[in-house]
């Protein structure tokens, strides 16, 4: 049984399996039941109860995120084919991206700072706004723990796509835009999952600032960092 | 006959899936990520490849030095596939489950606190000159 666990195809297997099935579930469209959190967590569920080793899992898993380098060059594509949808306020909106985008990183490193919190989890965490493959890469850069990374990434997203609409509401955001703009910066393609159900428009403008705010990050952060620690 | 019928349609998916079309699209990605790859190394630059990649395909395909259908037919599946990988990245969180134990509470309050002053300074920017 162990040497079949070792077998790439057990991970590979598994994570595909999971996938599929919290895929259909995801369908249900309720908000915990978000498809990549449930994927997740039954796989590390599923691992602790039939008391399988994590290195057992990413012989196969690795084969997987091999695939996040052309993936991330994929973005390239979809950025540029959204980007032509939104030459209008492209000015404005990229200001109001850098900035907000800047000031996530500034402030989750601060907090950190003050609350007194180990180097590493500074250096996972810096990135956390950013779609999951980038803030990945830019973890690997800056010396952190990509697995931290992913895993708090994934509940940033599913954080700001239950709570982001509410909270804009009710502090006076009405404008389609800008609600479609702060889920992209703040929450990436979990925030854009929810702005594509509150319209085209915002899904647009969320889908591009998950792009620049990732391209944001990944120049800004080594250097916060720097000035920062 | 339904049984043929299943692994008909799982033949023709998986010929979709590496058609020659896909097969050149997915070359071309390569080729980015291989000049993101050479850049940051003779440039010794804080960034990865895969973003310098990125970048690089998005200026060629703003300069029309590439068409997007050359690209399209790869990057559309890779992103379809997206979430699959870095699923892996998101279970190796188990293995840090000791380490970050102590920490829960200060790394969800400050992680909420950026998270929704990130989604109100980005609104409101936009909200307020944006008219």
């Amino acid at each position: 049984m162990n040497n079949f666990l070792q077998l790439p195809i057990f991970g590979i297997g598994i994570t595909i399996l999971f996938y599929l099935l919290c895929g259909k579930l995801g369908k249900l469209r309720l908000f915990f039941l978000n498809p990549v959190l449930l994927t997740v967590v039954g796989i590390i569920l599923f691992l602790k109860i039939f008391n399988v080793r994590f290195e057992n899992y990413n012989a196969g898993g690795k084969y997987l995120t091999y695939f996040l380098g052309p993936a991330v060059v994929a973005l390239g594509a979809f950025f540029y084919e959204k980007y032509e949808e939104l030459r209008r306020d492209l000015k404005l909106f990229s200001i109001s991206v850098i900035i907000g985008g800047s000031c996530g990183i500034v402030s989750v490193v601060l907090f950190l700072l003050l609350l007194e919190m180990p180097l590493f989890l500074i250096k996972s965490l810096a990135s956390k706004s950013v779609t999951t493959p980038i803030a990945i890469e830019i973890t690997k850069t800056i010396g952190g723990i990509p697995d931290i990374t992913a895993g708090i990434v994934i509940a940033v997203g599913v954080f700001g796509n239950v709570i982001g609409p509410i909270f804009l509401r009710k502090l006076g955001i009405t404008d389609k835009r800008a609600i479609g703009a702060a889920l992209g910066t703040a929450a990436h393609g979990i925030g854009t999952a929810r702005a594509l159900q509150e319209g085209k428009t915002s899904g647009v403008y969320s889908g591009i600032a998950m792009c620049l705010n990732g391209i944001i990050t990944a120049f800004s952060a080594p250097y916060i960092l720097y000035l920062l620690l | 006959m339904s049984r043929y019928k299943f692994l008909n349609n799982i033949r023709h998916y998986i010929e979709d899936l590496v058609s020659l079309k896909r097969l050149k699209a997915f070359l071309y990605i390569l080729v980015f990520l291989g000049i993101g790859e050479l850049v940051r190394f003779v440039f010794k630059l804080p960034i990865s490849g895969n973003i310098i990649g990125m970048l690089f395909l998005f200026i060629a395909l703003k300069q029309k030095w590439i068409n997007l259908d050359k690209i399209k037919p790869a990057s559309d599946k890779l992103l379809e596939f997206l979430v699959l990988f870095f699923i892996p990245y998101g279970v190796g969180l188990m293995v840090y489950f000791d380490l970050i134990r102590d920490y829960w509470l200060p790394i969800s309050i400050a992680i909420i606190a950026s998270t929704l002053l990130t989604l109100y300074v980005t609104a409101i920017i936009l909200q307020k000159f944006g008219k």
